[in-house]
C-alpha cells in the first residue's frame, strides 16, 4: 500500500510538470504574464516536492525491509545494517537511476528558486528544467520502474546488496557522482534559456557561476571516490582503468574544468562568451551520453548494467533530441551573438584558451577511444577493446603542452601581452629545477619509460612554477591567486603521483605455508606468515591471515582476508594496506592450495596516496575560489 | 568580417584541424595496440600469431581448475571448444568454475598465457556471445 502511494506520488509530479509545459507552450508566450509564471513556479514546486516525498517514502520502504517490491527484494536484505539499506538504493540501475532524478530535481528546484523572480530568464529556464526532469522521470516508469511489485506474493528475505558495494566509499560514491553529473542541468538549461530569449544584453556568468563550481566539486569528489573504492576494495591494487564507464565520467569532468577556466576568462576580460556558452552545454551533454552508455549496456564494461535495448533507446533518443534542442538556438544565435572581445596574444586568457582546446582535444581522444570498439563492430564484426596503452599515449603530449602554457600563464596578465623577457623568466626556473629532478630520478630508478617520464616532468613545471610564485608572494609581495594556486599545484602532483606510481609500483606474486617465511627482495627482507583464522561475523564467514613483513627495517603486521557472505554465497578479498609517506604496502591472499599452503599477492604502491590528496588540493582550490567571489 | 576575426577563424581551423589530423594518425598507429574479443572457438579458428595480444572471454570449465605455487591453470569453455588458460598471480573474487571469465593475454603453442583476469561487478555476468548461445540451446 505505502509503496502504491510513492508510486503514485511520482505519476502525480509526471502530470504537474506535464502541466506547466502545456500552460506555457500552448496557451501565452506573452512575457509579462506574471500569473502565470507564478503558477508554473507552484507547479514546479510541488512536482519537486511530491518526488522527494516518494523517493523518503522508498528509503522508508527499504529501511522497513519490504520485499514485496522487487527491486528492494533483489537488492536488500533484512540482515542488512540500517545504513547499507538505504544504500542499496543506489545499488542498481532501477534505484540509482531515481536518485539521479531526485538530485537533478534537487538541483533545478534550488536554483529556480534561488533566482530572482523578474528575471527574464526564469520562465524560459523553468521549462527547460521542467522538459528534462519530465523527461527523464517518464525514462524510470516507463523503463525502469522501482515500484514494480512481486504479485500475488512478496518475497520473504531479499536478495541481499552485493558485497564489494556494501562498503562506506562505494555507499557515498554515487551520490556524489550523480550530483556532480547533473548539477550541470543548470549551466545547460539557463544557457539554453539564454539563447532563447534573444536579449543578448543580459549578464549570464554570475548566475551560474557558483553553482558550476559546486557541481565542479561533487564530480571531482565522486570520481576519486570511486578510483578510491576500487583502490582497496577489489584487490588488484590499481586505482584506474580506462574503463569506458570511467571514461564517460571523465570527459564531462575535462569539459566542466574548461568550462570553469573560460568562465573565469569572459566574466574577467569579456572574451570567450561563445565558447564559454557551447562548453555549458557540452558537460550536461556529456553527462547525458555517460547516463547513456552505463544504462544501455551498449558497452563491454565492469560497471555496465544489464544490456537493455528498449533502455538504451530511450536515453538515446531524449538525451539527443534535447542536447540537439540546446545546439540548434545556439546554431541559430551564433550570428548574432555580443561579439566579445578578442583575445590579445600572450595574455593570461590566450594559454587559457589553448588549454581549453587541448582539454577539448582530450575529450575528443576518449570519446574516439570509448565509440572506437562499438564502430569497428559495426563495420566488420571484430571486438576490439581499447586500453590504456591508447590513453597514455595520447595523454602524455597533451599534458605536457598543457603543463607549459599552465606555467607560462602563471606570470601572464589578463588583456596584456607578455614580453619576451618576462616569458623567459617566467619558464627558466621551474624547467630548470625540473631537469635537474627528472635526471636525479632517473639516476635513482634506472628505468626508463618515456610516456612516464613525460608525466613527471609536467607535474614538475606546474608545481615549481607555483612554488616559484608562492615565494615570490612571500618576499616580494606579487599577487597571487590562492584558489587557482592551490587547484593547479593538486594537478602538478596528479600528474606526478601517477607517473611515478606507474615507474617505482611493482607486485610479487608468492606461495607460504603457515608458519613458514622468506625473503622477498632487499626491502621487504622478511614475509612471516604466522597464522590463518576462521571466524563468523555479522552476515559473512572470514578467513584472516596473519602476516608479519619486516619492510625497509620496520616491523609492518598485515591481516588480508577472505569474506563469503551468507545470503549470495559471494566471497570478496579485503586486501590489507600499510600506508606510509612516500608507499603502500598491499597485501592480498589469494586461494589454498592442496598442500595447504596460500597464495598471496604483494604489490608496493608508490605514491598511490597522493594521487587522492592531489585531488583534494584541486577541491580545495575550487572551495577557495568560491568563496573569494562571495566576499567581493 | 573584420580582419582579425577572419585570421582568428583560420587560426581556430587550423589548430583543430592539426589536433584532428594528430588523433588520427594516432588512432592509425594504435589499430596494433587494441586488443581483439574472441571467444575459444573463433580464437581456435583465427589462428593467432603468437606475438598478438588479444581478449579471450568464455567460461571456466568446470573441474579444470588446477594450482600448482602461485601459477593457476583451467580451461575457458563457449560448449563448443576449450583453451587451456595459465596464469600467475591471484585471480579475482568473482573467478571460479562454472562462471563468465574474460582474460587478456597471449596464445602461444596451443596455451593461451594470461596477463590479467577480469571478473564482472556483477556474479550473474556472462560474455554477451555466450548468453546468446546458451539462450538457444
Amino acid at each position: 500500500m505505502i509503496g502504491e502511494i510513492s508510486h503514485l506520488l511520482s505519476l502525480s509530479a509526471v502530470l504537474l510538470l506535464s502541466l506547466v509545459l502545456i500552460f506555457n507552450l500552448f496557451f501565452s508566450f506573452n512575457q509579462s504574464h506574471s500569473n502565470q509564471l507564478i503558477l508554473s513556479m507552484r507547479l514546479f514546486n510541488q512536482a519537486c516536492w511530491l518526488v522527494f516525498i516518494s523517493f523518503g517514502i522508498y528509503i522508508y520502504l527499504a529501511i522497513s525491509d519490504d520485499f514485496s517490491i522487487a527491486y528492494i527484494a533483489n537488492h536488500s536484505n533484512s540482515q542488512l545494517p540500517i545504513f547499507y539499506k538505504v544504500t542499496s538504493i543506489w545499488s542498481a540501475h532501477e534505484g540509482s537511476m531515481f536518485l539521479w532524478i531526485v538530485f537533478l530535481i534537487a538541483w533545478s528546484f534550488l536554483f529556480i528558486n534561488a533566482l530572482d523572480k523578474n528575471h527574464p530568464l526564469k520562465k524560459p529556464t523553468l521549462l527547460m528544467l521542467s522538459l528534462i526532469i519530465l523527461g527523464f522521470l517518464l525514462f524510470l516508469l516507463i523503463t525502469s520502474n522501482p515500484f514494480e511489485r512481486i504479485l500475488p506474493f512478496g518475497a520473504i528475505e531479499g536478495a541481499d546488496i552485493n558485497p564489494v558495494l556494501q562498503d562506506p566509499a562505494l555507499a557515498i560514491h554515487p551520490p556524489m557522482l550523480y550530483l556532480g553529473y547533473v548539477g550541470f542541468v543548470i549551466s545547460f538549461s539557463f544557457i539554453t534559456a539564454y539563447l532563447f530569449h534573444g536579449d543578448f544584453k543580459l549578464d549570464w556568468e554570475q548566475d551560474i557561476k557558483n553553482w558550476s563550481l559546486v557541481a565542479w566539486i561533487f564530480l571531482t569528489i565522486g570520481i576519486a571516490l570511486g578510483s578510491w573504492w576500487a583502490y582497496y576494495e577489489l584487490g588488484w591494487g590499481g586505482y584506474w582503468f580506462w574503463d569506458p564507464v570511467e571514461n564517460v565520467a571523465l570527459m564531462p569532468w575535462l569539459a566542466a574544468t574548461a568550462f570553469m577556466h573560460s568562465l573565469f576568462a569572459s566574466s574577467k576580460s569579456d572574451v570567450l562568451k561563445t565558447w564559454t556558452m557551447f562548453l555549458g552545454i557540452l558537460i550536461f551533454a556529456l553527462s547525458l551520453f555517460g547516463a547513456f552508455i552505463v544504462r544501455s549496456g551498449i558497452i563491454d564494461s565492469v560497471h555496465s548494467f544489464a544490456n537493455d535495448p528498449e533502455r538504451g533507446l530511450y536515453l538515446l533518443s531524449f538525451s539527443g533530441s534535447i542536447t540537439l534542442l540546446a545546439l540548434s538556438v545556439f546554431a541559430y544565435r551564433l550570428p548574432s551573438l555580443k561579439s566579445s572581445k578578442l583575445v590579445v596574444s600572450g595574455s593570461k586568457e590566450s594559454f587559457l584558451s589553448m588549454n581549453n582546446i587541448l582539454m577539448i582535444t582530450s575529450i575528443f581522444s576518449i570519446f574516439l577511444g570509448v565509440t572506437y570498439p562499438l564502430i569497428i563492430e559495426s563495420i566488420n564484426g571484430d571486438k576490439v577493446s581499447i586500453g590504456p596503452p591508447y590513453y597514455n599515449t595520447i595523454f602524455a603530449p597533451l599534458i605536457l603542452i598543457a603543463a607549459v602554457f599552465i606555467m607560462i600563464s602563471v606570470d601572464a596578465l589578463w588583456q596584456r601581452s607578455m614580453s619576451l623577457r618576462s616569458l623567459f623568466i617566467t619558464m627558466a626556473i621551474p624547467t630548470f629545477l625540473s631537469f635537474v629532478s627528472i635526471y636525479l630520478i632517473w639516476a635513482f630508478a634506472s628505468v626508463f619509460s618515456l610516456l612516464a617520464y613525460i608525466g613527471i616532468f609536467s607535474g614538475l613545471l606546474i608545481i615549481f612554477s607555483y612554488i616559484n610564485r608562492i615565494i615570490n608572494n612571500f618576499f616580494n609581495k606579487k599577487y597571487i591567486n590562492k584558489g587557482s594556486a592551490v587547484a593547479h599545484l593538486g594537478l602538478g602532483l596528479l600528474f606526478f603521483a601517477v607517473s611515478m606510481n606507474s615507474i617505482f609500483s611493482y607486485e610479487k606474486n608468492l606461495n607460504l605455508a603457515p608458519g613458514q617465511s622468506i625473503s622477498v627482495n632487499e626491502s621487504v627482507q622478511e614475509f612471516y606468515f604466522k597464522d590463518i583464522r576462521v571466524f563468523s561475523a555479522s552476515n559473512h564467514d572470514v578467513i584472516s591471515a596473519e602476516v608479519s613483513l619486516l619492510h625497509d627495517g620496520k616491523e609492518i603486521s598485515l591481516n588480508p582476508q577472505k569474506r563469503k557472505y551468507a545470503t549470495r554465497g559471494q566471497i570478496t578479498s579485503e586486501s590489507a594496506i600499510h600506508a606510509s609517506f612516500l608507499k603502500d604496502t598491499y597485501l592480498t591472499i589469494g586461494d589454498q592450495l592442496e598442500n595447504s599452503s596460500w597464495t598471496f599477492s604483494l604489490k608496493i604502491n608508490y605514491f598511490i596516496k597522493w594521487i587522492w590528496f592531489s585531488a583534494a588540493l584541486m577541491v580545495l582550490g575550487i572551495f577557495l575560489t568560491i568563496f573569494k567571489k562571495k566576499a567581493s | 568580417m573584420l580582419q582579425a576575426r577572419k585570421n582568428r577563424l583560420w587560426k581556430l581551423i587550423i589548430i583543430l584541424s592539426l589536433s584532428a589530423g594528430g588523433i588520427l594518425l594516432i588512432l592509425f598507429s594504435l589499430n596494433s595496440k587494441l586488443d581483439l574479443f574472441y571467444t575459444p572457438s573463433e580464437m581456435l579458428e583465427a589462428n593467432i600469431k603468437s606475438g598478438y595480444r588479444i581478449k579471450l572471454g568464455g567460461m571456466v570449465r568446470n573441474g579444470s581448475i588446477k594450482r600448482e605455487g602461485t601459477v593457476i591453470t583451467f580451461e575457458v569453455t563457449d560448449f563448443k571448444k576449450d583453451v587451456p588458460v595459465t596464469f600467475d598471480g591471484v585471480t579475482p573474487d568473482l573467478f571460479k568454475e562454472d562462471s563468465g571469465v574474460v582474460i587478456l593475454g597471449y596464445f602461444i603453442n596451443g596455451m593461451f598465457e594470461a596477463e590479467e583476469i577480469f571478473a564482472k561487478h556483477d556474479e550473474n555476468y556472462m560474455p554477451p556471445e555466450l548468453s546468446i548461445e546458451e539462450g538457444k540451446q
